[in-house]
């Protein structure tokens, strides 16, 4: 369970989250809406230990993560797929998926590893020996999706997985998420594709400039009249 | 894994090309030939130990000379005390990765230019202190001169220069290199796929700076007499920056190539143009970086594919 409380985070003298308080259930899938510049990015490169909170405190299973490094933070079971998917362009997709699973606990589990995300992904064991870069922006979502699946979390945190992608591929990966979270997988959801989010999502929190203004069930955020609005409006419905 | 195949033949062939160059002094009548190739074969080592780090690191440093230069001070003293020179090598070489890894976990905490130009002045600085400290110059005793063999040096260059093609090609091939590699596209990106990057670029730099400290102890061992902070020089930086960058970057064969390259146009322009030689391969640097980023391997493959679409 990861759980987040009053946590400050800035860039500089730029305040970007205040006082940020929230949970993640085992299991569980949460979504994170808001828009852009509201901080939902900040928040997620925080819990993965790419930046450091101001304040306030970051608790995975119950570990304060205040000083562990990104790359332990992976190992105890918590993966982002980061927001542009951040992949190794000039390696191969199988190259990219091995990074994966390079700390010790994934390493044990890279065969299982493979196997899962190439039966969820089955386009991308045809296109193992490709270079990441030659591969479409949906495929390339696949691999980032499938990289951090290697290293065997319990909750993968995605960032935008939607973005800039063909409304189809968006169909098949938001897909591959139930999937993976009926296997017991939580999943922590960042993402403008409002519907979609609080379609595939339990719960849902909504960031607006750096503070939690609203949360709920998502079946009852799909219904109510300020998400509706500001959320989506005709604008927000095109994707 | 069509790349890595690649990489091996590579390898195959540059220690094959390597092992035929064991039958020179055999057949080579005159010292120069044996000269100039053992200045090949110490630059492919000193290329190869820079592209470690470097190239497949992707961390720029600029003070290669000064762990060239500890490697060099130590073997040399320790030899000419009676030290066999191997172990005296391997002696150098200790000290310049202690050297390394003491100041290793300070200096990534700088990324990217901050690095280079961190571990630049770190040469400087022992360059500095080494000509203060020692500034006569350093000549063998007379009885080392009178037993002087231009082959033992020469072998010697040989196996270092294999060394360092198998080390690369090990390196190339394990799963630290391909975390390397990640670490050079995209370090934060790595460190969330579960990469712990300052324990890998501390591995580089070690395996980088020891061969380093080899070669220097080998460069110790050929010369007759030179001031001891000419092994710190800059020079030693950037001729295997440059050296790397003609052949490219970031791979096996490319440092070799490199070396070859540019030792044989180095003597070269140097004759004809004495000085300038300097300017045209700075201007040569410049245009790499701009038009041929890859290197002499980049050209290669470029060639390929346009002949192999000539063709269809």
């Amino acid at each position: 369970m990861l759980e987040l409380r009053d946590v400050d985070a800035a860039y500089g003298d730029i305040r970007v989250l205040s006082g940020v308080t929230l949970a993640v259930g085992t299991g569980e899938i949460v979504a994170l809406l808001g828009p852009n510049g509201s901080g939902k990015t900040t928040l997620l490169t925080s819990i993965a230990g790419l930046l450091r909170p101001r304040g306030g405190t970051i608790r995975w299973e119950g570990e304060d993560l205040a000083t562990v490094p990104a790359h332990l933070v992976v190992e105890r079971g918590l993966a982002l797929v980061p927001e542009g998917r951040r992949l190794f362009g000039g390696m191969t997709v199988e190259d990219n998926l091995e990074l994966g699973a390079f700390a010790p606990r994934a390493r044990r589990h890279r065969a299982e590893g493979f196997a899962r995300v190439y039966a969820l992904f089955p386009d991308l064991r045809e296109r193992r020996r490709q270079l990441v870069r030659s591969l479409s922006g949906g495929q390339q979502q696949m691999v980032a999706v499938g990289r951090a699946l290697m290293t065997n979390p319990r909750l993968l945190m995605l960032d935008e997985p939607s973005l800039g992608i063909a409304p189809r591929l968006v169909v098949s990966i938001f897909a591959a998420l139930a999937e993976i979270n009926r296997a017991g997988v939580g999943v922590f959801l960042v993402e403008q594709n409002v519907q979609a989010a609080l379609t595939l999502a339990h719960r849902a929190y909504l960031l607006e400039s750096g503070r939690i203004a609203g949360q709920g069930r998502a079946a009852d955020l799909l219904h109510d009249p300020h998400v509706r609005r500001a959320y989506l409006g005709p604008l927000a419905v095109r994707t | 894994m069509t790349a890595a195949r690649r990489e091996r033949a590579w390898a195959i062939g540059i220690l094959a090309g390597l092992g035929g160059l064991a039958f020179l002094p055999l057949v080579a009548r005159r010292d120069d030939v044996l000269n100039f190739v053992f200045l090949i074969l110490l630059s492919i080592t000193l290329a190869q130990s820079w592209n470690i780090v470097a190239g497949y690191a992707g961390q720029v440093n600029l003070g290669h000379a000064a762990f060239f230069g500890l490697g060099a001070l130590l073997a040399r003293s320790l030899w000419i005390g009676g030290t066999p020179i191997v172990l005296a090598m391997l002696a150098g070489a200790a000290l310049a990765t202690s050297f390394a890894l003491v100041i290793g976990a300070p200096a990534f905490r700088l990324r990217g230019a901050y690095f280079a130009i961190g571990t630049l002045a770190l040469g400087e600085i022992l360059r500095t202190t080494v000509g203060n400290v020692l500034p006569e110059i350093s000549t063998l005793p007379t009885a080392t001169i009178a037993g002087y063999r231009l082959a033992h040096r020469y072998y010697l260059a040989l196996a270092l220069a294999a060394v360092s093609v198998v080390t690369v090609a090990a390196l190339a091939g394990s799963r630290a290199g391909l975390g390397m590699q990640a670490i050079r596209e995209d370090e934060p990106a790595a460190e969330a796929s579960g990469v712990g990057a300052l324990r890998l670029k501390l591995t580089a730099l070690a395996l980088s700076t020891g061969l380093a400290g080899l070669a220097g102890g080998l460069f110790g061992y050929y010369h007759i007499s030179y001031y001891p902070s000419h092994a710190f020089s800059p020079t030693w930086t950037f001729d295997a920056l440059l050296m790397t960058f003609i052949g490219g970057v970031g791979t096996l064969h490319g440092p070799v190539l490199g070396a070859i390259l540019y030792i044989v146009l180095k003597e070269y322009l140097a004759v004809r143009w004495v000085d300038f030689h300097l300017l045209i391969f700075g201007a040569l640097f410049i245009a790499i970086v701009l038009l041929l980023p890859g290197g002499l391997v980049q050209a290669a493959t470029r060639g390929r594919r346009l002949f192999a679409r000539g063709e269809v």
